[in-house]
């Protein structure tokens, strides 16, 4: 019998016995499940956490805030440094002038759905040419605020995780009545996360002057960030850093990207559990047979075709599991809105993301366990001698 | 009823339930085992010999009848006063020596010890003196699957006598051993009834296992046939 | 007893299989003491909060300040006890990624209201005459090695100072420790009346307000009171007892804590699983043992006992292990993660926990089996074997 041959008999009998030890084969099937939905799960999250913020950035758009204020909230620009900004080399125009956008950024409370407690949103004070920047902006639902009114719009992330912002809806910020007209939407990115009206509204409410808090400028082609570094060096009433807007929200991530190493520390130490768990029920099946594999042995078929014959066992067990954990955990997380304290002590809303990769990730880890628990103990099985199997009873 | 007897089985009856059907073992058994005996049961499968063994060795319970054991009726009582009544009473000896696989000979041997008060030394020396009645005393510190099958035996025989038991059950002693290794464990058995004092009973399909015996007894169908009737050698003896 | 000694070579039977089985024990429990930990250090706020303390904040949100002519306004509600008020600074050290807990207080009132804070008298008397002075808690001090006496320039990524910067020089004037090892003090205090003199915008207003009621009980009525007295006013407040502000300030944090630890105990849990599984089937090899040693006259209820007792050692020397790896990591990471994470603590609550857990793997893996036992009948146990 050639070894294909061989080890095609040997699997069909292991895998027409797999009802036998269900106990057995459920657990592998288990465990290897587990690791692969708590791997997908943290890494889900951590995609769909990073495609938040980082499709938020965008690499042509420079970021001026003051200089060590680190984040908006803490940030404040005066009326007159917006004019000087708009003058700094290498910022791009449209047909209604410089597109640079300064805005304001107040922090609210809003009632999240899951718990029902108070929870901080951004409410940011934006004028026309900060739309004409945010390249995915659109209204999804009414229309647009009306500058100059209290009337706000609510991004599609707010509508999901906060309750009250459904549209026409009128909302209470301490003394401030505001009338839900839009629900907006930026392809999913962080500004989803927020409430948008027209600045000079608030700067009446929230006594800001003319005063804004950050600025946002659309790049030429051609623009270095270093002139503008040097625009500003050299102008002694600009006290404002610049960075991407990409580079700020990169490091505004940061903090959560530690919620990410975290996933993943603790899946691997997870799966090193659950591998010893597969392992444990490899061996135990593997040694409830000895005497079947002694047998085949005896009569002829290699040792080869045995140890194939179990490690196959072992990887169809696991992958089986790593595709039900895959499964398990595409209908539990894909798409799942979750929400977190971002930068600024605001919320960020943000969804799992599971992509085919992921999901391959999954499946080659359930591989990984299949082989490591199925190669030990067949290669006991198989390098035992014939005699010594037999002897060993039960 | 005479001090003589150790063992009376009065009328016992034993039937299973197998479905809508009742199988009957035994429907009428009447026996008397004597201190002292060593006797052979000998029978075709299905004869009923495992089944007396059982009630005899206290771990079935009879449908009906009396056994009485030492002047006492053991049918009836309750499971943890059996496991009691064997602990004092009974050695065990099976076809395939049951020996726990993780102990080494002297543990094994100890085992029955572990269900009286005897301090450890004392279960020590007792455990010494079996295993040197049974010939292993230079093996005690072996695993059994460092032992061939007579030293199993013989270890197993040295924990069925290490508490001193008034009866010793064999099951098939011998079914798992050559020849001579046979011989060799009979004649243990025989010494243990000779000189020790120890009755004995065996089941066997042996004849020359049988032939050890003082007396050997035929179980056919639930029924003991031929002329080794109980009754006829106490008779006779 | 003298069964242990049996209880000790079954247990010990198959090396490899200990192993294994200790193994997936050891980390199922070193990841429960990791992470129950860390969910007590985010917790540990809500649960050091005093009982009558209340804090009052703009309804808006807590980023908003107050009118400073407010904090009167409190003291005179009834049922009021003491006031003080705080500022958030934004302070960091030397970098902007440094960040230092800092508030700028009332010197007079704070040590006052949080009464758990621990100040050494000549210390306090020494901060109260220097207006630049600063008060640091123990372990910030620890985190940057600071003494009594060291000048440390501390900057504001928020406020300017009137000379130009944003840094201030402060002077280490003393260091509070806490009457409980669980109250954070990873943070430090400086003169309010300094601050506002100090920074560039001026001002007359504070960030929140804290005081402490006459009674517990007192606590909605005084909350309402407040609210009620600033309604439809320029700033109205919002307040709640600190532990509801801090358990709402956790929340924020938001499901993905919930969804995080809810995704690492239903692992935990799974593993769990995994080794009752392993144990209960090689229990069940033993069916022709357990067998055995019934006939030799073991009684069914120490034989129970038996197998109770080795699964529950089997469970205890994963667990423990476990557990003991968790302690030295949390110990390990408090010290790395000071900054970000206070008071992270292996603390007993959580010991007893995982004990529980511990004996409660030990009896279910091994219920069933010891069950069996007890039910096993010796013959038909005979015929199987």
């Amino acid at each position: 019998m050639s070894l294909l041959a061989q080890s095609s008999a040997v699997i069909g009998m292991n895998i027409k016995s797999l009802p036998r030890r269900l106990w057995m084969s459920l657990a592998m099937v288990l465990a290897s499940a587990v690791v692969v939905a708590v791997l997908l799960a943290f890494l889900a999250m951590a995609k769909g956490f990073e495609a938040t913020l980082q499709s938020a950035g965008q690499e042509d758009v420079a970021f001026f805030i003051r200089t060590g204020s680190a984040a908006e909230l803490n940030s404040s620009v005066m009326k007159e440094q917006v004019d000087l900004l708009r003058e700094a080399p290498g910022i791009a125009s449209d047909e209604n002038g410089k597109l640079v956008s300064p805005e304001l950024y107040v922090i609210v409370d809003g009632t999240k759905r899951s718990s029902g407690t108070d929870a901080n949103i951004p409410l940011r004070g934006i004028e026309q040419q900060g739309l004409a920047l945010r390249n995915n902006f659109k209204i999804v639902q009414g229309r647009l605020f009306t500058p100059g009114t209290d009337e706000l719009i609510v991004g599609e992330g707010v509508l999901r995780q906060f309750e009250g912002f459904e549209l026409g809806k009128e909302v209470r910020f301490g003394k401030n009545r505001w009338t839900v007209v839009g629900v907006f939407s930026t392809g999913g990115n962080v500004f989803e996360s927020e409430l948008w009206a027209d600045a000079k509204v608030i700067q009446t409410l929230y006594n800001r002057g003319s005063s804004y808090q950050s600025v946002r400028a659309k790049l030429t082609a051609d623009a270095r960030l270093e002139d503008i570094q040097a625009y500003i060096k050299n102008e002694p009433r600009l006290n404002q850093e610049v960075q991407t807007e990409a580079n700020y929200f990169a490091v505004q991530g940061e903090g959560l990207s530690y919620m990410a190493i975290f996933g993943r520390v603790i899946s691997a130490v997870m799966a090193l559990g659950a591998l010893a768990g597969a392992l444990n029920t490899m061996y135990t099946s593997v040694s409830d047979r000895a005497k079947e594999i002694a047998t085949l042995r005896a009569i002829g078929f290699s040792n080869l075709s045995a140890f194939i014959g179990t490690m196959a066992e072992a990887l169809v067990l696991a992958l089986f599991g790593g595709v039900l954990g895959a499964l398990a955990a595409f209908l539990l997380f894909d798409g799942l809105s979750a929400s977190t304290l971002g930068g600024s002590f605001t919320q960020v809303v943000f969804s799992f993301e599971m992509t085919g990769q992921l999901v391959m990730q999954g499946i080659w880890l359930a591989l990984f366990i299949g082989f490591i628990s199925g190669f030990f103990p067949a290669w006991r099985a198989t390098s035992v001698p014939v005699a010594v199997a037999f002897q060993s009873r039960g | 009823m005479s001090d003589d007897n150790l063992f009376e089985l009065k009328a016992v009856a034993k039937r299973f339930k197998k479905g809508k059907e009742t199988i009957s073992i035994f429907d009428d058994l009447n026996m008397t085992i004597k201190r002292g005996d060593f006797l052979a049961i000998m029978g075709p499968s299905g004869s009923g010999k495992t089944t007396l063994l059982n009630l005899l060795g206290g771990v079935d319970q009879p449908t009906g009848g009396e056994i009485v054991f030492d002047g006492a009726r053991i049918d009836g009582l309750s499971e943890g006063d059996l496991a009691k009544w064997r602990a004092n009473n009974i050695g065990f000896i099976f076809q395939f020596y049951n020996l726990m696989p993780m102990l080494n000979a002297a543990k094994n041997v100890e085992l029955p010890l572990l269900l009286t008060s005897l301090s450890s030394k004392q279960r020590q020396q007792r455990v010494d003196t079996a295993l040197q009645l049974v010939g292993l005393a230079d093996r005690a510190k072996h695993m059994p699957s460092e032992m061939s099958g007579g030293q199993l035996q013989r270890v197993a025989i040295a924990r069925a006598v290490v508490s001193d038991p008034k009866l010793l059950l064999c099951d098939e002693p011998t079914g798992d051993l050559d020849r001579q290794t046979a011989d060799e464990i009979l004649e243990m058995l025989q010494l243990l009834n000779r000189e020790f004092g120890k009755t004995i009973i065996m089941v066997t399909h042996d004849p020359a296992a049988a032939r050890h015996a003082t007396h050997t007894l035929h179980l056919d169908k639930g029924q003991f046939v031929g002329k080794d009737e109980p009754e006829l050698q106490e008779k006779s003896a | 007893m003298k069964d242990l000694y049996l209880v000790y070579k079954n247990l010990t039977r198959k090396k490899l299989r200990l192993f294994l089985t200790s193994f997936a024990i050891f980390i199922a429990f070193l990841i429960f003491g990791a992470v129950t930990a860390l969910q007590g250090a985010l917790n540990s706020g809500v649960e050091m909060s005093a009982d009558n303390r209340l804090v009052v904040f703009n309804k808006i949100n807590f980023t908003q300040s107050l009118p400073y002519a407010y904090v009167n306004k409190v003291s005179g509600i009834e049922g009021v006890n003491q006031v003080t008020f705080a500022n958030w600074f934004g302070g960091y050290y030397q970098e902007p990624a440094n960040q230092v807990v800092t508030m700028a207080v009332d010197p007079d009132s704070y040590f006052e209201v949080y009464s758990e804070l621990v100040v050494a008298p000549e210390q306090k008397a020494n901060w109260l005459q220097n207006q630049a002075g600063v008060m640091v808690g123990e372990r910030l001090a620890k985190v940057n090695n600071w003494q009594i006496g060291d000048r440390i320039p501390v900057s504001s990524n928020i406020f300017s100072n009137k000379n130009g910067g944003q840094t201030w020089d402060l002077v280490v004037e003393g260091i509070f420790t806490a009457s409980d090892p669980q109250v954070d003090t990873g943070y430090m205090v400086f003169h309010y009346k300094y601050f506002m003199e100090t920074q560039s915008w001026g001002g007359d207003y504070v960030g929140w307000i804290v005081l402490t009621t006459d009674d517990p009980a007192l606590n909605e009525q005084v909350a309402n009171a407040i609210d009620e007295s600033f309604a439809n006013s320029q700033a109205e407040t919002d307040t709640s007892t600190e532990k509801a502000f801090n358990k709402a300030f956790i929340e924020q944090i938001g499901n993905i804590g919930l969804i995080i630890f809810g995704v690492v105990f239903m692992a935990f849990f799974t593993i769990l699983v995994l080794v009752g599984n392993t144990m209960v089937l090689a229990i069940r090899e033993r069916t022709g043992e357990i067998a055995v040693l019934k006939t030799l006259g073991f009684s069914s209820p120490r034989i129970f006992r038996m197998i109770l007792t080795e699964s529950c050692l089997l469970a205890f020397i994963g667990g423990l292990l476990g557990l003991g790896a968790a302690y030295l990591v949390v110990g390990a990471l408090s010290q790395m993660m000071a900054r970000f994470l206070p008071n992270l603590v292996l603390g007993p609550d959580i010991v007893l926990q995982a004990l529980g857990y511990m004996l409660l793997l030990g009896l279910i893996t091994g219920i069933a089996p010891a069950y069996q036992a007890l039910r096993l009948n010796i013959i038909t146990a005979f015929a199987r074997g």
